[in-house]
Parts: structure tokens; C-alpha cells; sequence
């Protein structure tokens, strides 16, 4: 792909830049120089640090003040569309062995027909670390790293449902319609970069994730917020280039034209800060066009950290390169990158969704996440970033300890198991408890709005704190519930 | 503190739901906190959780304080022991265990502790209070003293017009009066090019053309403005622009939402009747009565039942509806909401769980609305007068009576079969244990094998497989019985047009839904020799709406007494019937009753709401910000006589919205220049809330992608129909799943099936979707990606005013987006076609066609560097990206 690469490069850009902001100089120029903020863009042209991670007046997403001194600076949130089975990964339960086979418990609600017997995980589970927790051997990569993560095996949901229960884990409501965390998160915080977006998602190969834009939506909030989704290949963004047959020297005198003529348009209707702030929207894309391939160009990469992340290996060749870019965009200063593992597609063997043959649908599953993960956990560490970065691993709900003919598992909201990690964060612990069949959560139940609640908290935000005006009413991630969880802001 | 009055709501309400809770389940002993519960706390819990300490920060002295609970969460859920930390780590259920430390508490101490609990926690010494009076406290909904005084709940008076300067207009008085006050000075009329574009992207959402141009430019005789007016209200093109702006209100979509996403066929009949009821003036009084009430009126037409689509237009499940019975009452949730904000301005939703926390709206108006629209159920309707409707049902009913006789004889030949293929599925996919379960006698089946039976066995294999497999006898008998089935199916009268209605019925007898399978619940059915139908029969006795009850908490597994309809208290004067029989006895008359009390002028809501509406969308923000709250949590007015004196003058002349247009856009304060500048009005009123000039505005997504088209030349200007499908990259249509899909143009009045699964219909870019955008297949899980990126507005509930963002990703639209370089090709070729080879008049013929004035010597100069120098698809191109192209000012 020519234009691909063409684009990759930041030395295009950057002579693009110096065209509009040295050559294309005269009346336009100086205002434009006056619009963006001469110490902004003008000194990081002159110095070239890091041309991409210079600020930019007039940028939507400027960085805003925390309510007090944050534990991470940005979040990477893992999730697993469908429904990851808890007693199958990491929350073992030897009861279900015990009473293989036998009913448990007459009311118990199942989503696709009848409920079937109980059934004993048809995986083995080891002790890992000092910490010996146990974890199934589906995930040898990040039982090796039980000593970093906290483990929450007590987190239930309100649906039974994929889509409503997505919309839960995302915005704290089973209705669509509500920002998502990651809308909220940059919302209070703006962002890191200047030249790209604070909210990244990047879907499964196979697909989006049940649920679909929705699930990163702003809902209520302006479209600032909404997450941007990133292709994992080809160019990120929609639209990111010019079609092919367009060149950058066409696109460059349609941009400094464009810009004289706003210039002169903006002399005349003065003191209208939407006009000016359309201009620098205008300026942002043109870095995104350049600094967005870049972010996502992994050619720079050495091929250790390529093989850490699977890289060389089709089966986690897909979701290595999303958790690659994902350390990517977070070294770049993203503020919260959402990844879905789990596509649309065939849903019971795309995703996590494993009402007809367990074993085979999460050891495949496993197989293409427990790599790379751990890649990126170690190689976040080695990079010094794992302490301001949050990484949160969960699906939209867990799944029955009964069988589904034997074989699945259906779906169940009422225990999930989920683990966070980074951000200072104690390795190594397990926090709550389902019963003895994993059917529900017992001990210390977490709902979504205690996870967004803990999330936002490690962010330095209270989220009582944190409101959005709509509908008469100060709205909030948590509506009006949520505590953070002890153990992990502790 | 509005924290400290939540909570005791919640306190109130909690109890409540406990104790009605504790009423109903059998009769434990009362364990009395003076008695029983006290001395187990001060022996052991208050050590650590009471006034020398709270550790974890969890305060046990009072009953707030263990609701409240600590770092681990509330220690108390009343009524609900198993769930209550209080309990459960004294019986050892959590860790750790309490006491920490001391000695455990008693067998009966734990069981007093349970009971207590169960019982509701009540913590004063007095015991419980009765629950029939918790629940007449509840349910008692009396106004609070001075409820209505509040602007928004007292009539709209007929304001004297203030004498102000010069100003004859009375709009232009009542704004003269306030900016004198304030020190502010109105700017000076806009130019008349600048004015001609203005009322034409206002009034039909496209730029002039410059033939249109021209003709506004050659009437030079006093009254060419109102003449201008006059010519835009009367285009078919006014009603796409405005309609748009009610189908914001009416949270329209083609698609029904959630995981299945199916399209709703139908759904554009309504669409297009807002449309032409935009069009035909539709008295808005009227408007409102065949939205909430179009089948219940004196007079139904087809027109007046598509209008009913506006109550069911909000997402859907449509799918195991039967399995999840509470649903419906977030449907009713949505359409209160929606009647509400949209056209009341008031937050009703607020009062589902307990009493409006800021506006006079106890908790049973909300109910006491709900019963208003209880009898509620969505149905398709064939457009046919009603005799040929009952015809046409009877003749379908009655080849369903004349099949079903053969269907079951085809289902009992292939049974064997069908019973042996699912019998080698069962070998073929499933573990032995599985096998063994589904094979042996039932009656040794242990209880666990018992399961895997029920669920394999309810397996179904293919019919193909069974075709191919039976005897050539059986073959022949199902042949024919099919081909029977095929002479009889012919025989059904021809499918008419159909629209997605509502009306009144029983929703317990609801038909199953698209894939509304009902699976795991089979007691969510009714059984089948309840006597009770769907809807109401013809010659049946009248209808009777089904029983609604107060929600407790909002819970529909927590009915209190049952309710009768009504309205909201605050906003009623005199005594408006609740119901209004019906002759006809179809349906109840509630919603009739419902429309008439919206649509009367004794609601001090209903005619306020809509002018500032209207108001919003010709100055850019309302007179009151928030379109849909007028409570005490939304914007104040800033003109509250003027919102006032047009309320009155709305009614007084006919509820006409076209009246309103006239009537503002004659106005100095809609002519003002918005390309102003005064230091002394921009520091006294630095938002402009005072409109001391015009508020620009960029345009809605709808309006930006029209105009691009009408500039370019491409728009198709057909009005009316089944939605388009403009051009969607594949990888954007694989991040959104669904069901539902129909492709292509059905020929008009046809009804359309649904047989496709997919999301899109996947058209190239071309004219035959260059349709204006309120054409535009609106899908709730994945707007179209243009509309999306200009803000489009959440399409699940109900809007306010639009949000108006400006971020890079517009601008990625704008330069890169294959459409819009489509587009500025045309707009090119355009250009070149009027004035082959004259680089001049094509410049010139660009500004008078996307900006609607001709360019000055330094613009020129510009266009004319970069088109000589590049060509003329990047002047036009560029020309679709300026600021002044993409806002109305």
C-alpha cells in the first residue's frame, strides 16, 4: 500500500506543516499562528521534540485536572465479548465435580431452555506464584502472572441479555443511550495527545462486539467524547487519507486555501469562538493523518516485543496486535483504549459465547488472549508504564455452572469473575466470592457501578464528583450508586 | 442537600417494599428492636461500630447509618436478610466473621437477627409501622402547598407588549425591552443575500439556488420577505426540514433496537405522515390528539392510525418478550418519557420510583399516567377501511382453519423421522453421559439426567433432512397435503399495506414477535383457556383496559393499589374528563382522554413547549435552553413574557405552526446581522441571551449533507417513501450486528416481509441514494456514520436541542470522505458546464451557488490560484469545507 506508507511518514507531514504555518505566511498564517498559540505549535516546529506530542490550542481534549492525585494515567480495558465462564478460567470450583450431574437448585433461570445438570470444568487448575492462586491452564501465560493481578470473583450484572449487559459493563445502564466509562473518563480528563483521539476502541478482527457502536457511545454527551474506532489495519481511522488518486500536494493546497479563506471569513465575523476552534479541528486532522499511522505502525517494533505479543503466530497474531497498538496509543498519551476480543460472526464460536462446546470455544479463546495479555503486562512493566496505566480484564457477564445438553454453558449475570492490574494496584489478591457452584456472587458483591466507581477513583476522579447536566438532572456514571472497591484503591 | 432528601425517600420507599413484602409472606413472630435487637448491638456490635469507633466506616447506631453502610457497602437491605452483610457475616456466611474477635452471637440470636431484618429492620421502639399505611403514604401523591406556583404551571397569560423605541413588531418590543434593561444594542438588518439564505436553510434545510437567488433579488416591491416566506412554507420541501425537527421529539427510528435490531417495515408511514402534516399545517393541537389518540377518534382514516407510530417509535426488544414480562413497563416508561419531555417539557420519568425530586410529581401521577396508556399494545394495521380490514383478517383466519387440519397430519408423518435424526444428532454431538440421559426409560433417569433429556430432546433437525429421508408413500402424502396447503395459501386475499400501530387490547394475549420465542418461562404464558383476546373483537363487549397498579419503587413485581387514569396534578385546571367513551367500544377512551387534556388550552405546558420549540429552531436557542424541561431543573426563561404572549397568540391563531413561522421571521430580531461586533452588548451579554444579534449556526447533519448535495446539483428531490441506504464502508457495517433487513424499493403500498438477515443495504455511492437525509434508513445500533460524526442525536430517547460539536473527525469527513469528494466532482462539473472554459464565472457562479453571494477580489484571487493551479474539483471541494458553508448565519 503506497499511500499507506506515503502517509506514515512524519517528514511529509511535517513539511506539509511548515508549508501552512512558515511559507504560507502572510495574513492567514499570522492569525492562524495567533489562533493556535504561537507557544503551542510554532515552538514545537521550530524544536521538532516529538512533533506528534507537541500541544495544540484549541484542542477539544486539553488535559484537565483531576480531584486529586490520580494512581494511572490512562486505562486499557480488555473485554470479552460474549461471556467468559468464571469456573472455567479463574474461579475453580471442586464442588461442581462433586456433584456432577446433579440439579442445582429448582429456580434456576437459564437464557435458551431448560436448565441442564451441573457440570465440573473439563479444565484443570494450577496454583501459580507466591500468591498460589489457582488458574485454569487455559491461561499457563497469565497464571504466570498471578502476583500482579487482582482478581474480583464477585462482579454480577443486572442482564441476562449480551447487549444489555454490555451496555451495563460499559455505561452503568442496561438502556442505550448512556456515555460509556471511556466518554466519561475523558470527558473529566481530557487528553494526553494533541493528535489523536482520547478514546480509542479497537475491535475484534472477526468483528465488532455485541452491542456494536453503542457500546462506546457518548450517548447524552456531544460526539466529542465518543470513542473512535481504530482499525486494527489498513489506515485507523475512517477517512483517515485522502482517497487514492488524491496527493498530499493536492490536499495541501486545498487545506492552505481552505485556511486563507476561513481566515478571511473569521475577520468578519468576530469574537466567534466556534469558527476559530473549527479551524483547529482542521489543523488536529491533518496531525491525526500523520501521527495516527504512525501510532499504529508496528514496523518500528523489534521483533522480541513482536514475538512477546504473538505476533508470529496466527492463532494470537489478531488480539497481539491490538494489545501492541493498544501500549502504542497509551505510550502516546490516549487517555483510555478499549479493546474487544470476540466478534460478530458466527456467535458461538467468534465469541466468547459457548452455549454448545465449551471446551473448545474457550480453550480457543484463551489460546488467542493469554499471550499477548501477558506481553503486554510484561511489556508495559519493562517500559515503566504498567504503574500510571490501568488494565481491566472482563466480559459482560459469566456463565452457568450447569450444562447447557452437556457440552455449553449459559449465559449468567449473577457472578462474574474479572481482574484488574497496574496503576499500583496489589497483585496477587482475590477479592470476593461466588457460592460453592459459582452460580452467584456471595462475598463482597461488585456491581458495574463499583468497577466504574474504582476505576474513576484510581483515575484521581471521586465519581460522586464527576456530572454531566442532561435532562434537568446531574447525571453521572454511577447514577447514584457505586463505591469503590477497598482492596483495590487501598 | 439533595443527597440527605434522597435518601429518606429511598428510606421511605425501601421500608415500604419491606414491609408489604413482609405482609404477604407468612406470619413470623415480630422481633422487635427494643426487645430483641438492641442488646445484641450494644454487646457486640456497637463496640466497633458506634461511638468510640467505626471501623471500615460503618456506623451501626442508627438505622441510616447501616443502610448507608460502610467501605464494604450497605450492612442492612431491609427485608432481605441473606442479602444484608449485617447478617450474613454473623452467621458466618461472609468473611470475615462478626463478631471480629468476640464471641459468636446465639443460634437464636442469628435467627432473631434474620427475622428482624426480614421483617424490615425497623429500628425505632415503637415496631413496624402497618404496612397499608406506609403504602398510603407512598401512594398518597397530594401536591405539596404553592405546587403550581411556578411560571411553568400557571396558564400562559396574554402579556401586555412593551412600547420600545421604534420597534412595531411586538417580538421585536418584548426583545427591545429586555436589551434596554441590559444595556445591550440590537444589530442592524442582514443583507438581503444574506437573509434570502438564511430562510432558506432555516424553512427547507437547502442553500438558494441562483435562479431562486435572482427572483428574491428582482422583487424590489415592498413585502418581498413575507412574499419569500410564503414561497418556502408552501414547498413540500419545508415539511422534510421541520418534520426532522419532530422527529427528534419522537425518537424515530426504521429499527426497533437492542440485540435482534429488527427493522420496522412500516415505520417510514409515520415518518412521512409528520412530514405531511408539517406540510399541510396540521393544527398542532390536532397533531397531538392522532399521535396519542389517532385510533380512538370520532373520525379514523388511515392518516390519523400511521400517526399512532409516534408512541411505538422508541427501541424494542421484539424478541423473548413473552419471558421477560417486565419489559413492557419500560416501553410504557419510554412512551411517558417521550409524551413528557417532548411535548409536556416536563421530566414525568423521574416519578417512575418515587416522587419528582424537584417538580410537584408525586410518584402517582406517574401511575395515574400509566393508566392512562395501560391498555397500550402495538400492532400492524392493514391500510383498508374497516369493513375491508375485518374482511381481509377473516379470509386470512379463515385459511388458517382450513391449513391447520393439514399441518398437523404432515407433522405426524414426518414426527418418526424427525424423532430419528434428532436421535443421531444426540449420538453424533453430545458426550455419552448426555447420550445415556436422552435413551433410557424416563422413569430411570436420575434428576440430573432427567435435565439433559428436556434439553436435548427439545432438539429439532432439519426439515430437508426429513424430506429426503421418508418413504416414498409418506413422500407422496406430504407432497400433496403441501401442495394443498399452496392452493389454499393462494387463496388468501392480497397482502395490503400495512402500518405499525397502536391501539388498545390485552397485551397479555400478545402474538409472538419477530423470533419471540417464549423458551424457560413457559409460565410467563397465559394458560390457554384464558378467555381474554388480543384485540378487541368486533360485536365483543366493550373494551375494558387490563388492571395497572402504583409500582412500588417502580418495581413491577411490586404492585400497590391499582389505578385509575390521570394527568398531572400540577398542570390541570378544571376537571378534564379522564376517560371519553368511545361509541365504537374498541378501545377505552384513556389516551383519547390523555390527548384532549395535552391538547387543550387549560394546559399551561402543552403551548409553551412548542413555541419555544420553534423558537429554538429559528434563533438557535430557546427562550427556554432546555426544549424539554421546563421544571425547575431546566433553564429559566429569558424572556418569560414573550414565551408567554406567543403561547397565547399560538392558540389564538389555530395551534398553526406555519402562523409561528410568520410570525417570527417578519421580525427585526430574525433579520438582525449575526456578523456584528459591539464591545459594550458583547460584554453585558457575552452569550448573546438577550439576542442582541443572530446566533449562527452550523448546521444539523441532515441539512449539511443536503446542501452539500443540493449545491453539487446532485440531490434527488423526491419526496416521500421507504428509507435509502446511502453508501456504508463494509468494515463500519461489521462492528453492528442484527436481523430484519429488506433491500431495495418496494413499489409503493406494497407490504413489505422481511426476509434478509444483514444490517445495510449495501448500495454504491450514487444518485439513487441521493435522497435528502430524512430519507436516510435510520438503524438504532449503528447511525449512519456522516450523521454520527455531526452529532447526530441519540436515537433511543427522546432530544433537546441538538448538541453542536467541532471535532477533527468532521473535518477527516469533510476532506477525505469518498461521498464528499463525489460530490465536489459534480459540484466541478457543474461549474463547468454553465461556463465551459471561464475560469471567472465559474469562481463566481461557486460563491453564488454554495454561499449564496458573489466572491470578493481577495477570495477570487484565492479560488482562483488554487483552481488554476490545481483544477477546479479542489475549489469546489474546498468550497464544501468552509466555516460560512457549513453554518446558517
Amino acid at each position: 500500500m503506497p499511500s499507506h506508507h506515503h502517509h506514515c511518514r512524519k517528514k511529509t507531514f511535517w513539511s506539509r506543516r511548515d508549508f501552512l504555518f512558515q511559507s504560507g505566511g502572510g495574513i492567514a498564517g499570522l492569525a492562524l499562528a495567533d489562533l493556535l498559540g504561537r507557544q503551542g505549535l510554532l515552538a514545537a516546529g521550530a524544536a521538532q521534540p516529538d512533533a506528534c506530542a507537541a500541544p495544540l490550542a484549541g484542542n477539544p481534549f486539553a488535559p484537565k485536572a483531576p480531584h486529586f492525585e490520580p494512581r494511572a494515567k490512562a486505562v486499557i480495558s480488555l473485554f470479552m465479548s460474549g461471556g467468559v465462564s468464571q469456573v472455567d478460567t479463574f474461579d475453580p470450583k471442586p464442588a461442581l465435580a462433586r456433584h456432577a450431574g446433579q440439579p442445582l437448585a429448582d429456580s434456576v433461570v437459564v437464557r435458551q431452555g431448560h436448565p441442564g445438570p451441573l457440570m465440573p470444568s473439563p479444565f484443570e487448575f494450577r496454583r501459580h506464584g507466591e500468591s498460589g492462586i489457582e488458574v485454569s491452564e487455559i491461561f499457563p501465560h497469565l497464571g504466570a502472572k498471578v502476583d500482579e493481578l487482582a482478581f474480583i470473583r464477585s462482579i454480577y450484572g443486572r442482564s441476562n441479555d449480551h447487549i444489555q449487559a454490555t451496555y451495563e459493563m460499559q455505561s452503568g445502564q442496561i438502556r442505550m443511550g448512556f456515555p460509556a466509562v471511556g466518554s466519561w473518563v475523558t470527558y473529566g480528563l481530557g487528553s494526553e495527545s494533541a493528535s489523536l483521539p482520547a478514546f480509542v476502541v479497537m475491535n475484534d478482527h472477526r468483528g465488532g462486539p455485541l452491542g456494536g457502536p453503542n457500546d462506546w457511545s457518548a450517548g447524552f454527551m456531544p460526539a466529542t467524547y465518543q470513542g473512535t474506532l481504530f482499525r486494527a489495519v489498513g489506515d485507523p481511522i475512517v477517512d483517515l487519507q485522502p482517497p487514492d488518486g488524491m496527493t498530499v500536494t493536492q490536499q495541501r493546497a486545498r487545506l492552505d486555501a481552505l485556511a486563507r479563506l476561513n481566515e478571511i471569513d473569521l475577520a468578519r465575523n468576530p469574537a466567534n469562538s466556534e469558527l476559530a476552534a473549527r479551524i483547529a479541528s482542521y489543523e488536529l486532522a491533518y496531525r491525526m493523518q500523520g501521527c495516527a499511522p504512525e501510532a499504529v505502525d508496528i514496523s518500528a517494533e523489534s521483533e522480541a516485543t513482536k514475538k512477546l505479543y504473538g505476533l508470529d503466530n496466527p492463532l494470537t497474531e489478531p488480539f497481539g496486535r491490538q494489545c501492541l497498538l493498544a501500549r502504542r496509543l497509551v505510550e502516546r498519551g490516549v487517555r483510555f483504549v478499549q479493546l474487544f476480543h470476540g466478534g460478530l460472526g458466527q456467535q458461538n464460536t467468534d465469541t466468547w459465547d459457548a452455549h454448545s462446546n465449551l471446551r473448545e470455544n474457550h480453550a480457543l479463546h484463551a489460546a488467542e488472549t493469554d499471550l499477548p495479555i501477558a506481553g503486554l503486562l510484561t511489556d508495559l512493566k519493562a517500559r515503566g508504564l504498567l504503574d500510571s496505566t490501568l488494565l481491566l480484564w472482563h466480559a459482560e457477564f459469566g456463565r452457568m455452572p450447569i450444562s447447557q445438553r452437556g457440552v455449553g454453558r449459559d449465559h449468567n449475570p449473577g457472578t462474574m469473575t474479572g481482574w484488574m492490574a497496574g496503576a499500583g494496584i496489589r497483585g496477587g489478591q482475590v477479592i470476593g466470592a461466588s457460592d460453592d457452584f459459582g452460580y452467584r456472587a456471595v462475598e463482597q458483591r461488585v456491581s458495574a457501578h463499583d468497577l466504574h466507581a474504582t476505576i474513576l477513583h484510581l483515575l484521581g476522579i471521586d465519581h460522586t464528583r464527576l456530572t454531566y447536566r442532561y435532562n434537568g438532572r446531574d447525571m453521572r456514571l454511577t447514577d447514584v450508586h457505586g463505591v469503590p472497591i477497598p482492596q483495590i484503591v487501598a | 442537600m439533595p443527597g440527605a432528601r434522597l435518601s429518606v425517600a429511598a428510606v421511605l420507599t425501601v421500608a415500604a417494599t419491606a414491609m408489604l413484602a413482609a405482609a404477604a409472606a407468612a406470619q413470623t413472630p415480630p422481633v422487635t428492636f427494643e426487645d430483641h435487637i438492641r442488646p445484641i448491638m450494644e454487646r457486640t456490635c456497637w463496640n466497633c461500630h458506634g461511638a468510640a469507633a467505626q471501623l471500615s466506616g460503618l456506623d451501626l447506631r442508627t438505622r441510616a447509618g447501616a443502610l448507608e453502610g460502610g467501605a464494604k457497602g450497605p450492612a442492612l437491605v431491609p427485608g432481605r436478610a441473606e442479602d444484608s452483610r449485617l447478617f450474613r457475616m454473623v452467621a458466618g456466611l461472609d468473611e470475615p466473621a462478626m463478631p471480629m474477635g468476640g464471641e459468636e452471637l446465639a443460634d437464636a440470636e442469628v435467627a432473631a437477627l434474620r427475622a428482624w431484618i426480614d421483617q424490615g429492620a425497623h429500628w425505632d421502639a415503637g415496631g413496624a409501622t402497618p404496612a397499608a399505611v406506609a403504602l398510603a403514604a407512598l401512594e398518597g401523591g397530594e401536591l405539596p402547598p404553592g405546587a403550581r406556583d411556578y411560571w411553568a404551571f400557571r396558564p400562559p397569560a396574554r402579556t401586555p407588549v412593551p412600547v420600545a423605541g421604534a420597534f412595531t413588531h411586538p417580538v421585536d418590543r418584548f426583545l427591545e425591552a429586555a436589551r434596554r434593561e441590559a444595556g445591550v444594542v440590537a444589530a442592524p438588518r442582514a443583507d438581503r443575500l444574506t437573509l434570502l439564505r438564511r430562510a432558506y436553510l432555516d424553512l427547507t434545510g437547502m442553500p438558494p439556488t441562483p435562479a431562486q437567488a435572482d427572483e428574491f433579488l428582482a422583487d424590489t416591491a415592498r413585502g418581498a420577505w413575507e412574499r419569500l416566506i410564503e414561497r418556502l412554507l408552501a414547498s413540500p420541501h419545508y415539511g422534510e426540514r421541520w418534520g426532522r425537527h419532530w422527529l427528534d421529539v419522537a425518537r424515530y427510528a426504521d429499527s426497533a433496537g437492542f440485540e435482534q435490531d429488527y427493522t420496522r417495515p412500516n415505520a417510514w408511514r409515520y415518518r412521512d405522515y409528520v412530514i405531511d402534516a408539517f406540510n399541510a399545517d396540521k393544527p398542532y393541537n390536532q397533531f397531538i390528539r392522532e399521535q396519542i389518540a389517532g385510533d380512538e377518534l370520532d373520525h379514523t382514516t388511515d392518516e390519523t392510525l400511521i400517526a399512532t407510530g409516534f408512541l411505538r417509535a422508541g427501541p424494542r426488544v421484539q424478541f423473548r418478550e413473552k419471558d421477560n414480562p417486565e419489559r413492557r413497563h419500560d416501553y410504557l416508561d419510554d412512551v411517558l418519557e417521550t409524551v413528557g419531555r417532548g411535548m409536556l417539557g416536563m421530566t414525568v420519568q423521574c416519578a417512575r420510583c418515587h416522587d419528582h425530586k424537584f417538580d410537584p410529581i408525586p410518584q402517582r401521577d406517574y401511575y395515574r399516567l400509566q393508566a392512562s396508556i395501560f391498555g397500550y399494545v402495538e400492532t400492524d394495521w392493514p391500510l383498508l377501511d374497516r369493513a375491508a380490514a375485518d374482511a381481509w383478517r377473516a379470509r386470512n383466519a379463515a385459511v388458517d382453519r382450513e391449513q391447520q387440519p393439514l399441518e398437523d397430519e404432515i407433522a405426524a408423518i414426518e414426527a418418526p423421522y424427525r424423532e430419528r435424526f434428532r436421535n443421531e444428532l444426540i449420538r453424533e454431538r453430545f458426550p455419552e453421559n448426555v447420550q445415556a440421559a436422552a435413551f433410557k426409560p424416563e422413569a430411570e433417569r436420575t434428576p440430573g439426567e432427567q435435565l439433559l433429556a428436556a434439553q436435548v430432546l427439545s432438539i429439532n433437525s432439519p426439515r430437508w433432512d426429513v424430506a429426503a429421508a421418508m418413504s416414498p408413500e409418506h413422500k407422496a402424502r406430504v407432497d400433496a397435503l403441501r401442495a394443498r396447503l399452496a392452493a389454499l395459501d393462494a387463496r388468501r386475499p392480497p397482502a395490503p399495506a400495512m402500518a405499525e400501530i397502536v391501539t388498545d387490547g390485552d397485551y397479555r394475549f400478545a402474538p409472538d414477535g419477530p423470533g419471540d420465542q417464549v423458551i424457560g418461562c413457559p409460565e410467563c404464558r397465559l394458560p390457554p383457556d384464558e378467555p381474554g383476546t388480543f384485540l378487541h373483537e368486533p360485536g365483543g363487549p366493550a373494551y375494558e383496559a387490563p388492571p395497572s397498579y402504583f409500582l412500588i419503587r417502580g418495581d413491577p413485581f411490586s404492585p400497590g393499589s391499582e389505578m385509575s387514569p390521570g394527568f398531572l396534578g400540577a398542570a390541570t385546571y378544571g376537571d378534564p374528563p379522564t376517560v371519553v367513551p368511545r361509541p365504537d367500544g374498541r378501545t377505552s377512551g384513556r389516551r383519547l382522554a390523555l390527548a384532549e387534556w395535552i391538547a387543550s388550552r387549560d394546559n399551561p405546558l402543552t403551548a409553551r413547549v412548542i413555541v419555544n420549540r420553534i423558537w429554538h429552531h429559528h434563533f438557535g436557542r430557546g427562550i427556554v435552553r432546555t426544549l424539554d424541561n421546563l421544571g425547575r431543573m431546566g433553564d429559566a426563561p429569558t424572556h418569560p413574557g414573550l414565551l408567554d404572549w406567543l403561547a397565547v397568540e399560538f392558540m389564538d391563531r389555530g395551534w398553526s405552526i406555519k402562523q409561528m413561522h410568520r410570525l417570527l421571521m417578519t421580525s427585526e430580531a430574525y433579520r438582525m446581522a449575526s456578523a456584528y461586533r459591539h464591545e459594550a452588548s458583547a460584554a453585558a451579554d457575552p452569550d448573546n441571551r438577550l439576542l442582541w444579534r443572530y446566533r449562527p449556526q452550523r448546521l444539523e447533519a441532515e441539512a449539511l449533507r443536503d446542501a452539500i448535495m443540493t449545491v453539487s446539483g446532485g440531490i434527488d428531490l423526491t419526496v416521500g417513501g421507504p428509507p435509502v441506504f446511502p453508501h456504508v464502508p463494509e468494515d463500519i457495517l461489521r462492528t453492528s450486528g442484527g436481523k430484519g433487513l429488506w433491500c431495495g424499493t418496494p413499489p409503493d403500498g406494497r407490504r413489505i416481509e422481511v426476509p434478509h438477515e444483514g444490517i445495510w443495504c449495501v448500495e454504491p455511492d450514487g444518485p439513487q441514494v441521493w435522497r435528502r437525509s430524512v430519507y436516510v434508513y435510520r438503524r438504532r445500533s449503528l447511525g449512519f456514520p456522516f450523521f454520527e460524526t455531526f452529532d447526530l442525536p441519540d436515537q433511543n430517547q427522546t432530544a433537546a436541542a441538538r448538541n453542536v460539536s467541532t471535532v477533527s473527525t468532521q473535518a477527516l469527513t469533510l476532506m477525505n470522505n469518498p461521498f464528499v469528494l463525489n460530490q465536489a466532482r459534480l459540484f466541478a462539473a457543474r461549474l463547468e458546464r454553465a461556463a465551459p472554459g471561464d475560469l471567472q464565472a465559474q469562481i463566481e457562479l461557486a460563491y453564488r451557488i454554495a454561499l449564496t453571494r458573489p466572491p470578493t477580489t481577495a477570495e477570487a484571487a484565492i479560488a482562483r490560484e488554487l483552481a488554476a493551479g490545481r483544477g477546479l474539483v479542489d475549489l469546489a471541494h474546498v468550497m464544501l469545507n468552509l466555516n460560512e458553508f457549513l453554518y446558517l448565519r
